[in-house]
């Protein structure tokens, strides 16, 4: 019953502070965007990195005068690895025409001969090869005559794992930074909210209302606030996600060979709660602070 | 009618529970003021060992000066303070060792009416009188049948839709008085409720709280409007320097004027 009541005048302040409230979720749903939207680059980040980590491809290049026989060794060698799921060979012709289907750069490159794109044998690794394994096995392998040099893609790999974790840790940052504001924004309008409803916390007090009955409309409110602004940016993040998907993954497939993905269920859900969850805690610091009932 | 039991509203402190017809009580005063000294300033005591016996039923005038005291004595008894020495028995239980976490508690058993109404302006009349019970939880059905009940005691009924603050000042008073009888309490504390109002309102306001008072309610009527306790045959307490000094309401042998050479009622009721 006290819940209910609470509920009934939650409702009737969210109607009373209209203006108010539609200042704060709008710069809240702002800020809850940014973090939203910072999530879901560190999803497709990290879908990346675990693409490219897993697909274990090895591009071995060969000189430009390697004998026919010594890449054929080469290749048998190479397929009789418990790694390897298949080799192929790309001739500097395919190599050219492959670079220049992908290539979007303004520039006209088809006159780039195909001298400029050596041949390789380009090896599919087994999934779940042990990177270790394909670093013994490159080394092996540059030894050959025939090979100018090894391309295991480790390095970007590498290179996307510490941007990943930069990536993470900035987010992670940043989910602070958003929760402190949305505490501050949500305590202001609080506050202010007490301030012009002082004349009927005053008159609850003297019918004998208890702290948590005048404070639990607050809450609600608050609480309110946070979860419309953070359901608000994940629907706007989803919404544009959604009708950019098409442009955004040509540039993924190019990239990563892969679709993009939009952030996970659970984590949304998560965002919203956690919306939810800082509005009644901004509340609920400003009342102590402002209503000393 | 609905089969249902009534329900019955819990009150933490049954202790507090109105009600003449609670048989242990009957005897005992609702309230005992035992040498009550209040200080705002150090070395000014705005109440100094007052002493002051008020029986279940009554109806008594507060009087006195401005700055006598009057509010004081009320804010104590609703422990909007707390005394710095003496005690304060209400029902028998002394409200200056409650708690904070028990005030609510006290003032569920008080109605209290200001000069200055304290009526939510923007609420409609149903809703700051249906305020009070909402407070003890009462059920819905309950409460619109209990406000309605208390707006045709104060003369407002049907009127429970409207905005207050489309109301006259003696309408908002009355919904105050409702707002204060609507939960039967025991003790009705009133601060000056006439001082906004003209003569005539005033004199309907006091009679709506003598009707409050017939029905068993104790009434603690603050007022320093001399016409107005002149027309009336009730117990007078005056406070003159901080101590109470009684005078039945006759006003030839008017008591506390020994520090004033203008005679009669202005010296005190200022
Ligand atoms: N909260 C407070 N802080 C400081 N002084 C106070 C406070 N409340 C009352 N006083 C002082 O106590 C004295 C009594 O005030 P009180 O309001 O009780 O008088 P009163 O009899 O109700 O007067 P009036 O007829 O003008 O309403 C005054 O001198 C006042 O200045
Ligand atoms: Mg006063």
């Amino acid at each position: 019953m006290d819940f209910k009541s609470a509920v009934t005048r939650a409702r009737r302040g969210l109607r009373e502070e209209r203006r108010l409230y539609l200042v704060a979720v709008s710069s809240l749903t702002v800020a809850f965007l940014c973090v939203a939207g910072a999530i879901l680059t560190m999803q497709n980040l990290a879908e990346m990195a675990d693409r490219w980590g897993r697909s274990g491809r090895v591009t071995v290049y060969l000189r430009d005068g390697a004998q026919g026989e010594d890449v054929q060794r080469l290749r048998a060698v190479l397929e009789g690895l418990s790694e390897t799921a298949s080799v192929t060979h790309l001739s500097s012709a395919e190599a050219r025409a492959q670079f220049l289907e992908h290539a979007d750069v303004g520039a006209d490159l088809s006159a780039l001969p195909a001298e400029a794109f050596p041949a390789s044998l380009e090896v599919t690794l087994v999934a779940d090869a042990e990177p270790e394994r394909v670093d013994a096995i490159a080394a092996r392998v540059t030894e050959f005559r025939a090979v100018q040099d090894v391309e295991t893609y480790r390095g970007w790999f590498d290179r996307l794992e510490s941007l990943l974790a930069a990536g993470r840790g900035f987010a992670f940052a940043l989910t602070l930074l958003v929760s402190l504001c949305v505490v501050a924004v949500i305590g202001n309008t609080i506050r202010l909210a007490v301030a012009r409803r002082r004349q009927e916390i005053e008159v609850m007090k003297l019918c004998g209302a208890t702290d948590g009955f005048v404070r639990g409309p607050f809450v609600l409110e608050g609480t309110f606030q946070g979860f419309i602004s953070a359901f608000l940016a994940v629907a706007l993040l989803m919404l544009g996600f959604f009708l950019l998907r098409p442009r955004i993954d040509v540039t993924f497939a190019a990239l990563a060979g892969m679709r993009s993905v939009f952030i996970e269920p659970w984590l949304l859900v998560a965002i919203i709660v956690t919306g939810a969850a800082v509005g009644a805690l901004g509340s609920a610091i400003s009342l102590r602070r402002y209503l000393t009932v | 009618m609905p089969h249902r039991d009534k329900p019955t509203v819990v009150r933490p402190f049954q202790f507090f529970r109105a009600g003449a017809q609670s048989a242990a009580n009957d005897d005992r005063p609702i309230l005992v003021l035992d040498d009550v000294t209040k200080y705002f300033d150090a070395d000014q005591p705005t109440l100094r060992g007052l002493n002051l016996t008020v029986q279940r039923g009554e109806f008594a005038f507060i009087t006195g000066p401005s700055g006598a005291g009057k509010s004081t004595l009320l804010q104590l008894i609703y422990r909007k303070h707390t005394v710095d020495q003496g005690r304060i028995l209400f029902a028998g239980r002394d409200i200056a060792r409650l708690t904070d976490r028990s005030i609510p508690f006290l003032r569920r058993n008080l109605g209290i009416v200001f000069q200055d109404f304290k009526v939510v302006e923007h609420w409609t009349v149903f809703e700051n009188v249906a305020i009070a019970l909402e407070i003890l939880s009462m059920p819905r059905r309950l409460v619109r049948s209990r406000v309605s009940e208390a707006l045709e005691r104060v003369g407002l009924s049907g009127r429970g839709r409207e905005r207050t603050e489309n109301l006259s000042g003696g309408e908002k008073q009355r919904v105050a008085v409702a707002r204060a009888i609507v939960t039967e309490p025991a003790l009705i504390l009133a601060d000056e409720p006439t001082g906004n109002l003209d003569p005539h309102l005033a004199i309907d306001i006091l009679t709506l709280f003598e009707e409050i008072n017939e029905t068993g309610a104790t009434v603690l009527f603050a007022t320093h409007d001399h016409s107005l306790i002149a027309k009336r045959e009730h117990r007078l307490i005056s406070i003159v320097d901080g101590r109470v000094v009684e005078a039945q309401s006759g006003l030839s042998s008017w008591p506390g004027q020994r520090n004033k050479n203008n005679s009669g009622l202005h010296a005190v009721a200022g």
